[in-house]
C-alpha cells in the first residue's frame, strides 16, 4: 500500500490505443522495470431509485481492484466511500429495488504490470464495452503513505517514461481536509481512477479503436 | 432429781437485729429496733387507708382501733423471745434425767442389765478374694466395652481419612487433568486432542486406588493413596534431539541415536503421578511431531530428498552439512546403559529448534482448533480470521498471501537451521579474522533484536587510533536463511551466498581499500593534496581477491608526494618522489637550463614499509608524512 498517481495517457498522434501502450512498455523496459503479471481495475455505476423531487438521481459507483483481489469499494462521485468485502456485490443485488445497474457504463482498465524497485507501474487500456477508449497509467510508490513527502519523487520518476503527460499532483490529496500529510488510503487510488473513467466516459469514441 | 453439781449451760441469742454497718476494727453496729410507736406506725402505714369505706366516720375509727388492738394482741404470744429456749431447754433437762434415772438403775444390776451388740464375724480372705475379683471383673468389662468402642471408632476415623485422602487426591488430580467415570474405573486423557491435536493415539490412562496399606507400620515417604497407570507405549521419558553435524554418517549408522539426556529434577510437592502424567504428556507430544516431520519428509519434493530411518530424519540443508532430528525415547529401564561409543559433545543439541518445534505443533494445534471455532459476525465466512478483515481492509495480495500459511512443519525448522547454521559460521568468519589480522582491525556488533528468519551485524573496519578519522568501511550484513546480504555505507548491496570463502574474500578485500581510505582521510587532516585516488587500480598484478587501491597524495609544499597501492594478496606498496634536487642519480641533461625546474618532483623511491616504525599502517603513514613536511 503507497502512494498513488493514476493519469491519463492521451494517445500518440497517428498511432492506434494498442501502439501507445506497446510504446509505453518498451520505455519501461528500458528503464529497467521487471513484468510482474496483469492487472485490472473496473466499475460498475448504480442508479438510486425513488427519487421523489425529480432531480438527477445520485450515481453509486462500484468498483474494483486487482491488488485487493477481496474487497469491492462503493463511492459516489466526489462523496463518501465504502470498502468491503466481495460479498457486496451480492449485496447489491439484494438491493435491485433501490440501486439499478446501468450495465451499458461498465468501465474498466486492464493492462500489464510493472515493478521498478519501490515502484509499481501499471499501464492499461480503458474500455468501455469492450470498445478502448483511452490509457490509464497508475504509478505506486510502495514505500511511503504520505503523499507531501513523496510526490516529488513520483513526479520525477513519471517525467523520465511519460515525458510531457506527467500530471499534477491529484485533486484527491490537496482537496484532503487535514492536507498533505495524511496516511492514503485504497479510496484515493478508487476516486482517482473514477476521475479518469468520468472523464474516458464524456469522450468521444476514437476512431479506429477496435476490440482489445 | 438429784441435786447434783450444777451444770452451766451457755447460750446465745441469735441476733436478730440487722447489721447497719461494720466498721474497721470489726465492731459491728446495729439497726437500733423499732419502739412501739414506730412499730405502730409501720402496720398503720399497711392498712389501705385510700379505700373508701361505706361505714361511717366512726366506723373508720373503729376498724384503726380493731386494728391497733389485733397488732397488740399479736404482741402477746411472742411476749418474751426466750420462751422456745425455756422450752428446749425443759425438754433437754427431762431427757437427761431419765437417762439419770436409767443409769442408776443400771447401776444396780437388779432390774436392767446391759447386753453389748452382737458384732459381725470378718469374712474369709477367698471370699474377700473372690469378690475382689469379681467387681473387678465387671470393672474391667466396663472398660474394656469403652475401649472397644474407641478402638473402633478410632479405625473408622481412619478408614475415612484414607478415603478421603484419596478423595482429596482424586480431586487435586481432577483439576488438572481431564477424568471422567466408566463403570467402575476412572479414566483420564492426557493427549492433546482437546487443544487441537489430530494425533491418532487415545491417551487414555487409569486411576487406581492405592489404599490397602497398613497404617500401623510406617509409611512410606513418597506414600500417595492414587496411583495412575499409563498406556505402555508413553512410559519414560522422551525429548527431540536436533543438531547439525559436519560430516555425513555412514548409511549404517543411521537410526541408532539413543543418547538421553538426564531425567529432569522434580518440582518438590509435586506428586509421582503428577510427573508421570506430565512425561507421559510430553512423551506423546514428541511422538506427534515426529509423526509429522516423518510425513512431511515423505510428502514433501525437495531437491535433497530427506532420509528418514526409525527414529531420525536427515536432511541436508547445505552441502556438506547434515541435520538430523531424532526422537530420543527411554523407557527407564536403561539407565545406565550408556553404549553409544560416539557420544558426540553435549552442546551439538540445538535446544532452541527443540523448543521451535514444541513451539510450531502448539501453534498448529490452535489453527486447528480456531478453524472449527463459528466466526463472529455470524454472516463472514468460514476461514482464518484475519482473512475475514481482507475485504474491508483492502488488503493487497502480498499481505493476503502472508496470512495464507503454507508451509509445513518440516519445511520451517529447515529453515530455520540453516538461519542458525549460516549465523553461526558468519560469526565464526568474522572471529576467526578479527584475530588472525590485527591490521585494520575488525568489529562486528550484531543486533539484539532479529527473528527466526533473519539477522544482522553491523562489521565496521578501522585502524587502531584513528577510529575518527577513518571510518569510511562500514558494512551492514543480513543474514537469511540462505544468503547473506551487505549494504555497504556508500550505497552499494551486495548478495553472498553460504559459501563462507566468499564472506572471507569480501570482507579482506574491504581491509585492503580500507587502508587506502585512510590515506586520504589522513591526507586531509594533515594537509597533503589527494592527486588521484582509485578504488580499483587497473594496473599491476592481478588480485585474486577483489582488487587493488591506490592513491597519490602530495605534500602541502608540493615537494613530496606518495603514492600508496594495496592490494588484499600483494599487501601494501608506497613510493615516494623527491624533488629533482634532491635526487642523486639524476643525470644532467642539455634540455633543462634553467634551475627552478629542480624544484619539481622526480623519481620515485619505494619505501621499506616493513621496516618503517608504527604501530599500524596508517600510523606508519602519518609519520612518513610527517617526515616529509619539513619544518618551516
Amino acid at each position: 500500500m503507497g502512494v498513488t498517481c493514476v493519469c491519463q495517457v492521451p494517445v500518440a498522434e497517428g498511432k492506434s490505443v494498442q501502439q501507445t501502450v506497446d510504446m509505453l512498455h518498451k520505455k519501461l523496459e528500458q528503464l529497467g522495470a521487471i513484468k510482474q503479471g496483469n492487472f485490472w481495475v473496473d466499475c460498475e455505476t448504480y442508479h438510486a431509485t425513488g427519487n421523489a423531487t425529480g432531480q438527477p438521481s445520485k450515481l453509486l459507483y462500484v468498483m474494483h481492484n486487482s491488488e485487493t483481489p477481496l474487497s469491492s469499494m462503493a463511492l459516489f462521485e466526489g462523496g463518501p466511500g465504502l470498502t468491503a468485502d466481495a460479498n457486496f456485490d451480492v449485496l447489491m443485488v439484494k438491493l435491485k429495488s433501490h440501486f439499478q445497474n446501468a450495465k451499458g457504463h461498465k468501465v474498466e482498465s486492464r493492462g500489464t504490470r510493472y515493478r521498478y524497485c519501490d515502484f509499481l507501474v501499471k499501464i492499461g487500456t480503458v474500455a468501455m464495452s469492450s470498445s478502448a477508449r483511452g490509457i490509464s497509467v497508475e504509478v505506486e510508490y510502495c514505500a511511503c503513505v504520505i503523499p507531501g513527502d513523496c510526490w516529488n519523487l513520483i513526479k520525477e520518476f513519471m517525467q523520465s517514461f511519460l515525458g510531457s503527460s506527467t500530471p499534477e499532483l491529484p485533486a484527491v490529496f490537496t482537496n484532503k481536509a487535514e492536507g498533505l500529510y495524511t496516511p492514503v488510503d485504497c479510496m484515493d487510488t478508487m476516486s482517482q481512477y473514477l476521475e479518469l473513467f468520468g472523464k474516458v466516459r464524456k469522450q468521444q469514441v476514437l476512431p479506429g479503436s477496435g476490440v482489445r | 432429781m438429784s441435786g447434783g453439781p450444777a451444770v452451766r449451760v451457755s447460750m446465745e441469742s441469735q441476733c436478730e437485729r440487722q447489721v447497719q454497718e461494720v466498721s474497721l476494727d470489726g465492731l459491728e453496729t446495729y439497726v437500733p429496733p423499732l419502739s412501739m410507736s414506730q412499730n405502730l406506725a409501720k402496720l398503720a402505714h399497711r392498712e389501705p387507708w385510700s379505700q373508701p369505706e361505706p361505714e361511717e366516720d366512726e366506723g373508720v375509727w373503729g376498724v384503726f382501733y380493731c386494728g391497733a388492738a389485733a397488732c397488740a394482741l399479736k404482741f402477746q404470744p411472742s411476749l418474751w423471745p426466750w420462751d422456745s429456749v425455756r422450752n428446749n431447754l425443759r425438754s433437754a433437762l427431762t431427757e437427761m434425767c431419765v437417762l439419770h434415772d436409767v443409769l442408776s438403775v443400771l447401776k444396780d444390776k437388779k432390774y436392767m442389765a446391759l447386753d453389748p451388740v452382737s458384732q459381725d464375724p470378718s469374712t474369709p480372705q477367698v471370699f474377700q478374694l473372690i469378690s475382689k475379683k469379681k467387681s473387678l471383673a465387671t470393672a474391667a468389662q466396663l472398660l474394656l466395652k469403652g475401649a472397644e468402642k474407641l478402638t473402633k471408632s478410632l479405625a473408622e476415623n481412619q478408614e475415612q481419612r484414607r478415603q478421603r485422602d484419596f478423595n482429596s487426591e482424586l480431586l487435586r488430580l481432577r483439576s488438572q487433568w481431564k477424568l471422567r467415570k466408566v463403570g467402575h474405573k476412572i479414566l483420564g486423557d492426557l493427549s492433546y486432542r482437546s487443544a487441537g491435536s489430530l494425533f491418532p493415539h487415545h491417551g487414555t490412562f487409569e486411576v487406581i486406588k492405592n489404599t490397602d496399606i497398613d497404617l500401623d507400620k510406617k509409611v512410606p515417604d513418597n506414600y500417595c493413596p492414587l496411583n495412575v497407570q499409563i498406556p505402555s507405549d508413553l512410559e519414560g521419558s522422551a525429548y527431540i534431539k536436533v543438531s547439525i553435524q559436519k560430516q555425513s554418517a555412514d548409511i549404517g549408522d543411521l537410526g541408532t541415536v539413543s543418547l538421553f539426556r538426564r531425567q529432569p529434577k522434580a518440582k518438590p510437592g509435586s506428586q509421582m503421578w503428577h510427573l508421570k502424567l506430565e512425561a507421559a504428556q510430553n512423551v506423546l507430544l514428541c511422538k506427534e511431531i515426529f509423526a509429522q516431520l516423518s510425513r512431511e519428509a515423505v510428502q514433501i519434493k525437495s531437491q535433497i530428498p530427506h532420509i528418514v530411518v526409525k527414529n531420525q530424519i536427515i536432511s541436508q540443508p547445505f552441502p556438506g552439512l547434515q541435520l538430523s532430528i531424532s526422537l530420543c525415547h527411554s523407557t527407564g529401564e536403561k539407565k545406565i546403559q550408556r553404549a553409544s561409543p560416539d557420544k558426540s559433545k553435549p552442546d551439538d543439541h540445538l535446544y532452541v529448534l527443540e523448543h521451535n518445534l514444541h513451539q510450531l505443533i502448539r501453534e498448529f494445534h490452535k489453527q486447528t482448533l480456531s478453524s472449527v471455532v463459528m466466526p463472529h459476525p455470524a454472516s463472514s465466512p468460514f476461514g482464518h480470521k484475519r482473512l475475514r478483515l481482507a475485504g474491508p481492509m483492502a488488503y493487497d495480495k502480498a499481505e493476503i498471501s502472508s496470512l495464507q500459511q503454507s508451509e509445513g512443519l518440516l519445511e520451517k525448522i529447515i529453515k530455520q537451521a540453516k538461519h542458525i547454521f549460516l549465523r553461526s559460521r558468519t560469526a565464526r568468519t568474522i572471529d576467526s579474522l578479527a584475530s588472525r589480522i590485527e591490521d585494520p582491525q575488525i568489529q562486528a556488533h550484531w543486533s539484539n533484536i532479529n527473528s527466526v528468519y533473519e539477522s544482522s551485524v553491523k562489521v565496521l573496519i578501522t585502524s587502531q587510533g584513528y577510529e575518527q578519522i577513518c571510518k569510511s568501511i562500514q558494512l551492514q550484513l543480513n543474514i537469511g536463511v540462505e544468503q547473506i546480504r551487505v549494504v555497504h555505507r556508500d550505497g552499494r548491496v551486495i548478495t553472498l551466498s553460504h559459501q563462507e570463502q566468499e564472506l572471507q574474500d569480501f570482507l579482506l578485500s574491504q581491509m585492503s581499500q580500507h587502508q587506502v581510505h585512510a590515506v586520504q582521510q589522513l591526507a586531509k587532516v594533515m594537509g597533503w593534496h589527494v592527486l588521484s585516488f582509485s578504488n580499483h587500480v587497473g594496473l599491476g598484478p592481478i588480485e585474486s581477491i577483489g582488487n587493488a587501491s591506490a592513491i597519490t597524495v602530495a605534500s602541502p609544499s608540493g615537494e613530496h608526494a606518495i603514492s600508496v597501492r594495496n592490494g588484499p594478496e600483494s599487501g601494501c606498496k608506497v613510493l615516494v618522489q623527491f624533488p629533482r634536487s634532491q635526487a642523486k642519480e639524476l643525470l644532467k641533461s642539455d634540455v633543462l637550463q634553467e634551475g627552478r625546474w629542480t624544484h619539481l618532483r622526480g623519481p620515485y623511491r619505494e619505501v621499506h614499509w616493513g621496516r618503517m616504525e608504527g604501530r599500524n599502517f596508517v600510523y606508519k603513514m602519518e609519520l612518513l608524512m610527517a617526515a616529509l613536511t619539513p619544518c618551516p
